[in-house]
């Protein structure tokens, strides 16, 4: 049978150096192909030269024929738009913001001559209503920035669809979502390869999302393939050893870990806290602000790790700044040891500073880029500690290894080092100040998965090794799942469940837990959704009642 | 004062003098400002005449022979004049740049820094004086001091404060919001060290391209002032001034006007040049 | 929009009053006795007169009170008089500023006349031999003083080939004064247009209007442009300060009558109501103008029209 699209020996290169070599696959039609890869694969070159938007200087070889032609070939202008879609990973600046949402539907219409004006704006508002966005007239003149990520990725997705393309090329377009709007936007995805039977080419990182659109996926790394076969062979018996390694990273919400109960007395507690952002802040600002914490009160046990889960909004970021005193509350306590840690000032406050310490998400904005490692890793000892130049080194080669780092490292600049290398320096950081507690940010979200395992298994050795205890902040309840051993479920500024991991996960009490539990995309093919259910608006944001042994849902 | 900025210059990568060299602007243009440098340094050993002696040759004479570049109305030595020129020249730079840049950076990091009361009430002076423009208030001090070529350039310096300062504080700003910097608020780092040791390094490269492409707004500014009179005052070899008083021999003697409007516009370009390039080759060597 | 367009306002009203207060204080911010120095060069004035002058300019009484009937005059119109003639202040202002007016808006249109097409040019052939050509010659452009670009333009175009005049006040006058500024600003708009539009070039929703299919120059035409110019509108604002700050010497040069001409003989004549003057009149022209252009910007960009 003629494959919709059928790749051989595609690569692409940019002057002397190979970005992408060797990638071949076929693409039938109502099927969807994944190609995974972590960063720097290749994927979204491989992506672009199909499109034929490659970056000026780079070229592509090799075979890809659809409909008759070669995509890859210089005399051929691939039929973009109404032969092959692609949709961008970033649903924010994916729309031009100057003109409104209908011209930006209908324009490729006209251009291609497809239909009038009047028709055109017909099928626009159709095909909104299709993607799933409510009002569709009123969108048609709204303007990009009045509508969320979601239905700006709804519009996209709708923008390419009118013009039939009979292959759709998405690239990672649920990355820079929610969770639970990403599980929509991949149902949407299928519905569509399901009704028009076009071929759906998914790119992106994770496993999960692989296991549960994919017929056929297609392994890249470092520019090459690594494997490529029908999904439930890759997941249940991979031939290529990177595969093997990439499945083993991938962290599973329905692992089972076996965590030592950790009752405890209480080591901090964080009361009643609360803070609006203003939306400007100046001296003109208005009343209107953002409630980033609304009267949370949560308590983490000595020597355990407790994980704070939300998605966007949710500020559980903002509760862990406020507990490492980064940030201001407007109201409540937090007390450590007796210490009311929000009423200290000055002097005071510096020295409990290094009590509470903290690991930020962003590796490339963690160390000042001034500072050599050995400084930016010795500072506390600098600023707490009289030590001798002398002591200080060897405290920080000590630090060095114990992240698994070479203790010429201390010499080096932190741009000489890769994201997951820089988070371990961020790690000797904070267990440099001898903390009781590490807040942890979603230390590993900005990591690649083969990475962030290590990383993860890094934060829980030295959590025993140091004694610590750990306040672990996360969207990726998978990642929890396998670090936490209590989990507290934020949204808007409430925490809505709260409990030990094991009974949380097998028995969630609060339809947003179950929500979140039940989107989350699981790396077993054999376990694909349904459509899911969407979650209502409704559901209970009232103060916490203990339904069973420190298992606390919102009433 | 723009001379110890440069000493403080932060640690960067290797091979940041040899990134700059690679750029042709960066190239030429340190090659314009180093022999300009020359120039002003060894003006005495340099200049065949003494700059202000009138009659150091017949009036009006055009350049080439013993006058390189000719005489003035006076018979004063045009080439003389222009290499003393020079010196002025970079020293009225540098005294402006060093009065918007020290002041500017002080209440831009400050700002940043302490956010708040403190950074409205500044930033919002800052926004109204920069409404004033750099002209208009250059003028004013002029007006109220009275015309010196010192009063120029104090005036050029005052007025360009509030663009400094702006350019610092949205810099500072970034930094300031970025992790490291709260990883070592969390360390205990005091304002002193936090100022000191992160927030002045990282903007520093910043301010240095930005000071390099001021020296020559304010060279322009200055050279302006005294092109109406309003700064160097006569006997002084100041090109803008030499300018003015090219006015009446337009006809007569058309480069006592070329001449020191090349000499500006090559130093200009010189200084424009260079902090283009220190803009490419300071760059951040982050790669993802 | 209405609030971005409120803040502006009220910056705007913030920053004139502010300039009141200044321009009272400048007398006092001068060495010496202001008076004394206003008069020294008028021969055969008395003590008493000079005396007069003070109490009329309430020189003699506290700040505040000389605040206060500052303001209360200028509500009332009046400006104070020059100190050589004793005209009215606000008249001979009126009878100039149209003129610089003129010249900076003609050199205001030059600019964006030559300066956008050129920036926008070399940003669509970004990397090629144009585009380096263009952006030299934009760079000598900044680098060239305006009052040697003028005295040049004047030597070529009015004494040595008589095509234009060489001063007064009609229209063939404004052309020299007004190529002189708008050319020396063109090169900056070339720049600034030059760096936005292929910031906007790459950026995502362009690469998304290729992937539609759409033509190069539908793409170029509908969404980078539109894009592009936006950040170009807000520095008119800018420009037109640094236009009305280069007209003085521009006026200067050309004898061309305008405000910047009468503000410099005043600070030789050390005519302070006159600087006085000139001081409110720029800072109220150059609000007025920012502001117009922020509505511009308001209108222009959905993100603040419809916020």
């Amino acid at each position: 049978m003629n494959a919709l699209l059928s790749v051989t020996n595609l690569s692409v290169s940019l002057g002397d150096t190979t970005l992408v070599e060797s990638i071949a696959f076929d693409l039938e039609p109502g099927e969807v192909l994944c190609i995974v890869g972590e960063s720097g694969s290749g994927k979204s070159m491989t992506a672009k030269a199909l499109m034929g938007l490659l970056p000026p200087k780079a070229a592509a070889q090799g075979k890809a024929m659809f409909d008759g032609m070669n995509l890859l070939s210089e005399e051929v202008t691939p039929p973009r738009g109404t032969g092959i879609g692609l949709i961008f990973q970033e649903p924010m600046t994916a729309l031009t913001p100057v003109l409104t949402i209908g011209l930006q539907l209908t324009e490729a219409l006209e251009t291609h001559g497809l239909c009038q004006k009047d028709e055109a704006y017909e099928r626009a508002v159709a095909m909104l209503e299709r993607v799933g966005i409510p009002e569709p007239e009123t969108r048609m003149r709204q303007y990009p920035h009045e509508l969320s990520g979601g239905m700006r990725q709804r519009v996209v997705i709708a923008m390419m669809m009118l013009l039939g393309p009979r292959v759709l090329i998405a690239d990672e377009p649920t990355t820079a979502l929610d969770v639970t709007v990403q599980a929509q936007i991949l149902d949407l995805l299928r519905e569509i390869v399901r009704d028009t039977q076009i071929g759906l080419i998914l790119i992106t990182h994770d496993m999960g999302v692989v296991a549960e659109m994919a017929d056929h996926v297609l392994v890249m790394r470092a520019g090459k393939a690594e494997e490529f076969g029908k999904v439930a062979e890759i997941f249940s018996a991979p031939k290529a050893a990177y595969t093997r390694d990439l499945l083993d990273a991938v962290p599973r919400i329905d692992s089972i870990s076996i965590r030592e109960d950790v009752a405890s007395d209480v080591l901090l507690s964080a009361q009643n806290i609360s803070k609006t952002f203003n939306m400007r802040g100046s001296l003109f600002a208005g009343q209107r602000g953002q409630k980033a914490l609304d009267d949370v009160s949560l308590d983490i046990q000595r020597g355990e790790t407790l994980a704070l889960v939300g998605e966007s909004g949710s500020g559980k970021t903002t509760l862990g700044h406020v507990i490492a005193r980064l940030t201001d509350a407007e109201a409540g306590k937090v007390l450590m040891n007796g210490t009311d840690l929000t009423a200290l000032s000055g002097r005071a406050l510096q020295a409990e500073r290094r009590a509470v310490q903290m690991v930020f998400q962003d590796p490339y904005a963690s160390l000042d880029p001034r500072q050599s490692i050995g400084r930016t890793i010795a500072e506390p000892m600098i600023i707490h500690e009289s030590l001798s130049k002398d002591e200080r080194q060897s405290r920080v080669f000590d630090l060095l290894e114990k992240v698994d780092l070479s203790p010429d490292a201390a010499r080096r600049y932190p741009h000489e080092f890769s994201g997951g290398q820089r988070q371990r320096i961020a790690i000797a950081r904070a267990i440099a100040a001898r903390p009781t507690l590490v807040v942890a940010d979603e230390p590993t979200s900005a990591l690649d998965v083969s990475i962030q395992a290590r990383v993860l298994d890094l934060l829980d050795a030295l959590k025993r090794s140091e004694k610590l205890t750990m306040l672990f902040i996360s969207h990726d309840l998978a990642v929890v799942r396998q670090i936490a051993d209590r989990v507290a479920v934020m949204r808007n500024g409430r925490i809505l469940e709260m409990g030990p991991a094991s009974a949380l996960f097998a028995d969630p009490k609060h339809p947003y837990t179950r929500a979140l539990i039940d989107v989350a995309p699981v790396p077993d093919p054999t376990r694909k959704h349904g459509v899911r259910p969407v979650l209502k608006g409704d559901y209970p944001v009232g103060p916490l009642s203990e339904v069973s042994a420190g298992h606390w849902v919102a009433a | 004062m723009s001379m110890s900025a440069q000493q403080d210059a932060p640690k960067a990568p290797p091979g940041f003098l040899r990134r700059l060299l690679r750029s042709p602007s960066g190239a030429i243009g340190l090659g314009i400002v180093l022999l300009l440098l020359f120039f002003a340094i060894f003006a005495e050993m340099l200049a065949p005449y003494n700059p202000n002696k009138m009659g150091a040759g017949g009036r009006f004479l055009p350049p080439g022979g013993k006058h390189l570049l000719g005489t003035d109305e006076f018979g004063r030595d045009m080439f003389s004049r222009i290499l003393f020129g020079s010196r002025i020249t970079l020293l009225i730079g540098a005294v402006a740049v060093g009065i918007s840049l020290t002041i500017g950076m002080a209440v831009g990091m400050i700002a940043a820094f302490r956010r708040g009361w403190i950074e409205a009430i500044l930033m919002r002076s800052t926004d109204v004086l920069f409404s004033f423009t750099e002209t208009l208030i250059a003028l004013s001090f002029v007006a109220v001091l009275g015309p010196s070529l010192q009063n120029a350039g104090i005036a050029v310096g005052v007025a360009g404060i509030p663009f400094y300062a702006r350019t610092c504080y949205a810099a500072a700003l970034v930094e300031t919001s970025k992790p490291y910097f709260e990883a070592s608020i969390s360390a205990g780092a005091r304002p002193a060290r936090l100022v000191m040791v992160h927030l002045l390094p990282n903007v520093l490269p910043t301010m240095i391209v930005v000071a390099t492409l001021g020296v020559s707004t304010a060279i322009l500014a200055a050279a302006g002032l005294s092109f109406l009179g309003l700064g160097a005052q006569p006997p002084t070899s100041e090109w803008g001034y030499m300018l003015a008083g090219s006015r009446d021999y337009i006809n007569r003697a058309p480069w006592l006007m070329t001449i020191p409007g090349i000499a500006i516009a090559i130093t200009v370009l010189g200084f424009n040049l260079l902090g283009d390039g220190l803009r490419t080759s300071l760059d951040p060597v982050e790669r993802k | 929009m209405w609030r971005f367009l409120g803040t502006r306002i009220a910056m705007g009203a913030l920053t004139i009053w502010i300039t009141t207060i200044l321009v009272t204080l400048l007398i006092h911010a001068v060495p010496g006795d202001p008076v004394q120095i206003m008069y020294a060069q008028s021969q055969g004035t008395t003590p008493e007169q000079i005396e007069e002058v003070r109490r009329s300019l309430g020189l003699d009484r506290p700040i505040p009170v000389q605040y206060a009937m500052y303001v209360e005059r200028l509500l009332q119109g009046d400006l104070g008089h020059t100190i050589r003639g004793g005209q009215p202040v606000l008249e001979v202002i009126i009878q100039r500023l149209p003129n610089t007016l003129l010249l900076a808006c003609a050199a205001m249109f030059i600019a964006i006349l030559i300066g956008v097409p050129i920036g926008f040019l070399a940003a669509y052939r970004e990397g090629t031999l144009t585009d380096i050509a263009l952006m030299i010659i934009a760079i000598a452009g900044i680098s060239m003083p305006h009052f040697w670009l003028g005295l040049m333009l004047l030597f070529f175009f009015a004494l040595e080939l008589g095509w234009l005049p060489v001063s007064g006040n009609g229209w063939l006058n404004l052309v020299l004064p007004a190529l002189t500024l708008g050319l020396s600003n063109a090169a900056i708009f070339a720049r600034l247009t030059r760096s936005s539009m292929i910031d906007v070039m790459s950026q995502d929703y362009v690469q998304t209007a290729f992937a539609k299919g759409l033509p190069k120059a539908l793409v170029l035409r509908r969404h980078v442009l539109r894009a592009g110019l936006l950040p170009v509108v807000t520095m008119m604002g800018l420009q037109f300060a640094f236009m009305m700050g280069g007209a003085i010497v521009v006026e200067n040069i050309f004898s061309w009558n305008g405000v910047g001409r009468m503000a410099v003989e005043a600070i030789f004549q050390r005519d302070y109501p006159i600087i006085q003057g000139f001081i409110l009149t720029f800072s109220v022209v150059v609000v007025f103008v920012a502001i117009a252009i922020d509505a511009l910007y308001a209108v222009l960009d959905p993100r603040i029209r419809r916020s």
